[in-house]
């Protein structure tokens, strides 16, 4: 009677595993060109569309002076690029209809007799209409406005004063001075972010549909019959992700830098151990939504649960600042926040470990606790 | 003739029976359906927002007056900013370093003086433009707070008399300016196209992967009948959520339905008829989940979320993506939506946009149908 042959070394089966993983997942061409190559067209889009700032407002003028100085006024007005005017209607009706149909998403409307009554000294008043279902355009729209006339109503409040003979008073001006994002545009800004979205779209939803598809389909029992450790199992099936995780960030930093002009100021080793440890929570995820779910549509459906809430509350869309306090305590639990902001900051702000051990910190926990969950439940689902 | 088309029905209708059976069978992909939009309404209308609040600033009060101190509380007694402590500009520089403070307030060393004397007096605000929509309001914020302490110190001799000009702004549709109004509509075509195209390319797929859908071709039902009968369920199931959608948007936040609820649904209808399409075509060119989801993702979710208006107006991108985005059908639904819910159009406004959906849904359920037909043909 001879005794069994001894298990291979963990270094060998790991290596055994990682050998059969990369194959399985090169080997579909289509797979690798979603996994690499989507991201990077995606990046590229996403950094042209998402603009939050708010320019050329279609904006019709209603000038119902008619005067020169009015004119002057719409000219002026409408040169600072916030507002573009797409036509000029001649009553507040016809303004309100532009706005009805869409073709407008703001009107003007300058008084009659505004020139005569500026020169007579009387007030006059300008009305603006907005189109408010999006607040955010209706906003920046009428605060362009406002300030128009503010100021044109302070020169002319100051020349009175000054033709009356009157001291005009100290006028304090602010000077802003923008750190780290000069022409303050979005890209530097979203970029960052965009890839953290994406990370976590492909590598949990991928390793979460992957594996229930290897359920489905019988291969996972093949491969836990063998004498290989289920930990062993898992470590060896997540490797390629986390590889093909960090060719991804790179292509999305590259594109980055080169066609948006995303510095990177900080240290690059932050931004690496950051990576890692963010592949962790989300390849953790997908295998804890693996080990929940019966068949690839409810793993799908279930990364996506994961996945919408987590990149919502992560402050790449929208300031966490914003949210109320109930939930800015929820984003405390939320990977992709962390990873936003050590990659935010290590690329824009030029920070280091110093200033972002407690976001590393706080995705080692996460990811700590998710692996060891997910690994506990997928030993007793296959024990 | 009519008792084809009797056979035809009843065929689709056999079809659309399984599909729902499987649908029922596996009770957690239809919780998962549904609830999704109900927990994304639930976030986006309480969480989302883009309004600054409560951001924090360090002050570097280099003058220590009277009407220095009164700068700095007109600056920061309003909720969009927070002192978090006067110091030095050394200090302060360092909070900002660290993040800790968003933006630095510098009072120069004899504002008071100047205020006094009536000379201009410059004050500077460093703001960190990392994120760019905070550093845009709050620029645009203090300034406005700036110009007001401006108008307080002139004292009667300027703020007594009325400004010359005067600017009266009217919001129609929205005048509170709500975010949760401005996101239902977006939010209901996202979940709608996620939910059609991505449902239907896994359902359709995993009949492939599992080989079943040879079996079905093996059966006397025809082709278009089987893709009739597997997306019919899935309709249903889109115009329930779109029903769910605008339930919970109409209870939860007041959204208004100014124009005819009819036309909400028949616009809808048309889009989930796209959509479907394209989850039919996704399915039989990947033939396996993994890659129907991730195309599906590419080509129907992200440009539903980025491209279609619902975050980011479309006029601010530039001009080909511009164009890209009059391919998006995600687009037409969420300008219809607005019009219908917020603005009270009718059809004689949205006709482009039900034609360009109508058009949209007859090109790729052509292309899908003529594809899948060629499959194993």
């Amino acid at each position: 009677m001879t005794a069994p042959p001894p298990s291979p070394s963990a270094r060998v089966q790991l290596a055994a595993v990682f050998r059969k993983e990369v194959r399985q997942t090169i080997r579909d061409r289509r797979v690798m060109f979603l996994l690499m190559v989507a991201p990077l067209i995606q990046t590229v889009v996403l950094g042209f569309a998402v603009d939050f700032e708010v320019d050329r407002v279609p904006a019709v003028v209603v000038d119902r002076d008619g005067s020169a100085e009015s004119r002057e006024h719409a000219r002026r007005l409408l040169a600072d690029g916030t507002l573009r005017r797409v036509g000029a209607v001649a009553s507040v009706a016809a303004a309100e209809e532009e706005l009805d149909d869409g073709r407008a998403a703001a009107a003007v409307v300058l008084p009659e007799g505004m020139a005569a009554d500026l020169a007579a000294g009387r007030p006059a008043e300008v009305q603006v209409i907005l189109d408010g279902t999006d607040p955010n355009r209706a906003n920046v729209a009428g605060g362009a406005v406002a300030r128009y006339f503010g100021e044109e109503g302070e020169e002319l409040a100051r020349a009175r004063l000054e033709a009356a003979g009157v001291r005009p008073p100290s006028q304090i001006e602010i000077v802003p001075r923008v750190a780290f994002n000069p022409s303050l545009r979005t890209p530097p800004y979203m970029i960052p972010g965009i890839a953290a979205m994406l990370l976590l779209i492909v590598t949990t939803i991928v390793t979460a549909m992957g594996l229930s598809r290897e359920r489905e389909m019988g291969t996972l029992e093949q491969v836990l019959v063998t004498p290989i450790r289920p930990l062993l199992l898992l470590v060896g099936k997540m490797a390629p992700f986390v590889v093909i995780g960090f060719v991804d960030v790179m292509l999305l930093m590259g594109a980055g830098a080169w066609i948006f002009g995303v510095p990177l100021r900080g240290n690059p080793a932050v931004l690496v151990t950051g990576t890692i440890l963010y592949l962790m929570t989300t390849l953790g995820m997908g295998l804890l939504i693996s080990t929940v779910s019966s068949s690839q549509q409810q793993s799908f459906l279930g990364g996506f649960l994961f996945a919408l809430p987590a990149i919502l509350l992560s402050g790449v869309m929208t300031p966490i600042r914003s949210m109320p306090d109930w939930l800015q305590a929820v984003t405390l639990a939320n990977p992709v926040r962390y990873y936003a902001e050590v990659m935010r900051t290590t690329l824009m702000r030029g920070g280091g470990f110093a200033d972002l051990w407690p976001q590393l910190l706080a995705l080692l926990l996460l990811g700590g606790a998710i692996l060891a969950t997910a690994t506990l439940r997928f030993r007793k689902r296959h024990a | 003739m009519r008792e084809r088309l009797r056979k035809a029905l009843v065929r689709i209708g056999g079809m659309a029976a399984k599909e729902t059976l499987h649908i029922r069978r596996d009770p957690r992909t239809l919780y998962l359906a549904l609830g999704m939009p109900v927990l994304m309404l639930f976030l986006f209308g309480y969480g989302v927002s883009f309004d600054v609040d409560r951001v924090p600033i360090a002050v570097a009060d280099l003058d220590r007056t009277e009407s220095s101190r009164a700068l700095v509380d007109a600056l920061t007694a309003s909720r969009e900013m927070v002192s978090i402590g006067a110091a030095s500009p050394g200090e302060a520089e360092r909070l900002f370093r660290s993040g800790a403070a968003l933006a630095v307030l510098v009072v120069p060393e004899g504002y008071a003086r100047d205020v006094a004397t009536g000379k201009r007096t410059r004050v500077q605000l460093l703001v960190d433009g990392a994120d760019a929509v905070i550093a845009n309001q709050l620029l645009a914020k203090a300034d406005g707070l700036v110009r007001a302490e401006t108008r307080r110190l002139a004292g009667p001799g300027l703020a007594g008399r009325e400004p010359p000009l005067q600017v009266k702004v009217w919001t129609r549709y929205n005048p509170g300016a709500r975010s949760a109004l401005f996101m239902v509509p977006g939010l209901a075509a996202y979940l709608l196209a996620i939910g059609a195209v991505l449902l239907t390319a896994l359902t359709v797929a995993g009949e492939w992967e599992r080989g079943s859908m040879e079996q079905l071709f093996a059966s006397p039902v025809g082709r278009l009948q089987i893709v009739l009968g597997k997306l019919l369920p899935y309709l249903v199931l889109g115009m329930l959520q779109l029903l769910l959608v605008l339930a919970f948007g109409v209870v939860a936040f007041d959204l208004p339905i100014r124009g005819d609820v009819a036309l909400v649904f028949l616009v809808g209808l048309f889009f989930l008829v796209g959509m479907l399409g394209q989850g039919l075509l996704i399915s039989v060119v990947a033939k396996n989940q993994l890659v129907a989801t991730q195309a599906g993702a590419l080509s129907a979710m992200l440009p539903s979320l980025l491209l279609s208006g619902m975050l980011v107006p479309i006029q601010n991108m530039p001009v080909p993506l511009q164009l890209l985005s009059r391919i998006v059908p995600a687009r037409y639904l969420v300008q219809a939506l607005r019009g219908v819910l917020l603005k009270g159009n009718g059809l004689d406004v949205l006709w482009p946009e039900l034609a360009a959906l109508a058009a949209f849904a007859v090109v790729i359920l052509g292309i899908a149908t003529a594809r899948f037909q060629r499959r194993l043909a």
